[in-house]
């Protein structure tokens, strides 16, 4: 018994001297850093005891509500639901029986591969130049159709630029959405349909009582994961319209960035990536919960 | 051109089908057109002089993009990517494997809660880690180099590897290893003899996603790594793509070499998630 508890703990000791390392350790350093005016052009003198001064700042200013409106509302809340009914559309279009009968399955599956394999950084500049006002191919197809007739700087619009940036996050992280609820999909039995076909279910009845019952869990699952992987995601935003114009995308992990790294002001960049840090754990809380209940019992 | 044939064939009923068919086919077509238009174009134009990249005219096809990116600093930072990545793969699964075993097979106290914090880590805001890790770094003199990296990387890839592989460890049958501990296996050997041949699908999938995830890495290489001859290719790509001057020659040709591996890597992949275990060796 003594034997298996010491390779337990040998075979755990990896995973958790990284994650002490990376997670813990600057988590606390963080916490305490956000009580303290640290600044970054002062590390040596090191950051008074302020309180909770920065919380305060933080609550009362102005430019912070619209920090977490822009992360909450438009790139979690907008940004996982276009994703989420894009995905689903798209897995009911590809595992159709149309598609099926002309035996286009695998060439369309493999395409959709494509923007995922796509690497984000790659993705953002073919985007970028795609949006470009001068040699961009989206202005040039609207003015060839007539439906503008000045190009558009869609980054630099504000009418434009969540949906612009909106669109190049849905494109390049659409594939695993999609292809998650193609598998779960193709495991719904063809009986199942049939049996509501015979029993005279009409097709939004079958949606709603066969097809979005079974696709549930991975909805759910879908729907945490890709909150967390949009909501802490740094490089979308900063290097499609580096928070701008203006300050106009800036959201939570780049105003860290900016607080800390332009500013210079570590203390109170601390403080938001605190509160950034409960909002996930708050997330993360209720994902444990779920893949304790569904997907991986037996570990739990 | 089978729903057109179908067209001439028939009846009202039969008529309306085969338009259902055609406009689904149209509408597959078009998605997928957009979801490969970008990346395809890329490899277009990165054989195209920088001059007649965007001309509706008469293109110019040459390799001097290639040639003129491999002739500077971005060659460096190919082989930097690559091996970067390749240990901090290797690293990574290692640890994810056992990890995931234990996770998987053991009974232990504070399981869940362990099981639980490894899991959290896949909700971590990476942003609020580099400013602590960089002043441990300083610290350490471990800026900019190669063991720094692989430490950051293998420690962001830990917690979705091992999520990935419990889950994959759940279709193993526990009768595999429980029948090797009878016949005398040590737990060490039953992980790497017994169950990581059986998983290995799993394995390779799991290794790709953490390939991608080093591969296409930019902000803590753009926090830890600050010489040039350090730097990885998605720092150098983004520098090309500057605010007023875009040198569409290097981000044509560094784009394409940068998609390349993780597209080699990803379809393939496709064959290997469905085929995967269910009909693997497990069975026999």
């Amino acid at each position: 018994m003594s034997n298996e508890r010491r390779f337990i703990v040998t075979m755990l000791a990896p995973t958790f001297f990284f994650l002490i390392c990376f997670y813990l350790y600057p988590t606390l350093y963080n916490l305490a850093n956000s009580f303290t005016d640290l600044s970054l052009f002062g590390m040596r003198r090191g950051g008074e005891w302020v309180g909770l001064d920065n919380y305060w700042e933080l609550v009362t200013s102005p430019d912070f509500r619209s920090v977490l409106f822009n992360t909450v509302i438009w790139l979690t809340v907008i940004g996982v639901s276009v994703r989420i009914v894009l995905g689903l559309l798209l897995a009911f279009l590809l595992t159709s029986r149309t598609i099926r009968k002309y035996r286009l399955e695998t060439v369309s599956r493999v395409l959709l591969l494509v923007p995922w394999a796509t690497p984000p950084i790659v993705a953002i500049l073919i985007w970028r130049w795609m949006l470009d006002p001068r040699v961009g191919v989206i202005n040039e197809a609207l003015m060839w159709t007539g439906l503008v007739s000045q190009p558009i700087a869609f980054l630099a619009t504000a009418n434009f630029v969540w949906p612009a940036l909106i669109t190049i996050i849905t494109w390049n992280t659409l594939p695993l959405v999609t292809l998650t609820f193609m598998a779960s999909l193709q495991s719904l039995p063809d009986e199942l349909i049939e049996a509501a076909e015979v029993d005279g279910a009409t097709r939004m009845q079958t949606l709603r009582y066969v097809y979005l019952p079974h696709l549930q869990p991975a909805i759910v699952i879908m729907i945490l994961m890709s909150t967390f992987w949009t909501f802490n995601n740094f490089v979308y935003v900063w290097l499609t319209t580096g928070a701008g114009p203006g300050l106009y995308t800036n959201v939570m992990a780049t105003e860290v960035y900016i607080k800390g790294f332009i500013d210079g002001r570590l203390g109170y960049s601390s403080a938001v990536g605190v509160v950034m840090a409960a909002i996930m754990t708050a997330f993360g809380i209720l994902y444990l919960r779920i893949i304790a209940q569904r997907e991986l019992k037996e570990v739990f | 051109m089978a729903a057109v044939a179908n067209l001439s064939s028939g009846g009202g009923a039969q008529m309306k089908r085969a338009i259902g068919e055609l406009l689904i086919i149209l509408l597959l077509l078009s998605v997928l057109f957009v979801l490969v238009y970008p990346t395809a174009w890329i490899f277009i134009a990165s054989f195209r002089t920088p001059e007649t990249m965007f001309s509706r005219g008469a293109h110019v096809y040459t390799l001097d993009n290639y040639r003129a990116l491999l002739a500077s600093e971005f060659a460096r930072s190919i082989f930097n990517s690559l091996f970067l990545c390749i240990v901090s793969v290797l690293a990574s699964t290692a640890v994810s494997v056992v990890a995931a075993y234990v996770f998987s097979r053991l009974r232990f106290r504070w399981k869940r809660t362990l099981f639980g914090a490894v899991m959290m880590g896949q909700t971590f805001p990476w942003i609020i880690l580099v400013t602590p890790v960089f002043i441990l770094f300083a610290r350490m003199g471990l800026l900019n180099s190669v063991s720094g990296m692989v430490f950051v990387y293998v420690a962001v890839s830990i917690p979705f590897s091992i999520y990935l592989l419990v889950g994959y460890l759940e279709s193993v049958p526990r009768t595999l290893d429980e029948a090797a501990i009878v016949d005398g296996c040590s737990r060490w050997q039953v992980i790497w003899k017994i169950v990581f041949p059986v998983m290995l699908p799993g394995v390779v999938a799991t290794a790709t996603y953490a390939f991608l995830l080093c591969w296409s890495e930019y902000l803590f290489a753009l926090a830890f790594l600050t010489e040039t001859e350090k730097k990885t290719m998605p720092l150098l790509l983004a520098g090309y793509f500057g605010e007023n001057v875009v040198e569409w020659g290097h981000v044509m040709a560094g784009s394409a070499l940068t998609t390349l591996p993780t597209l080699l890597l990803f379809l393939p992949l496709q064959t290997r998630m469905t085929s995967g275990l269910a009909a693997g060796s497990v069975k026999q």
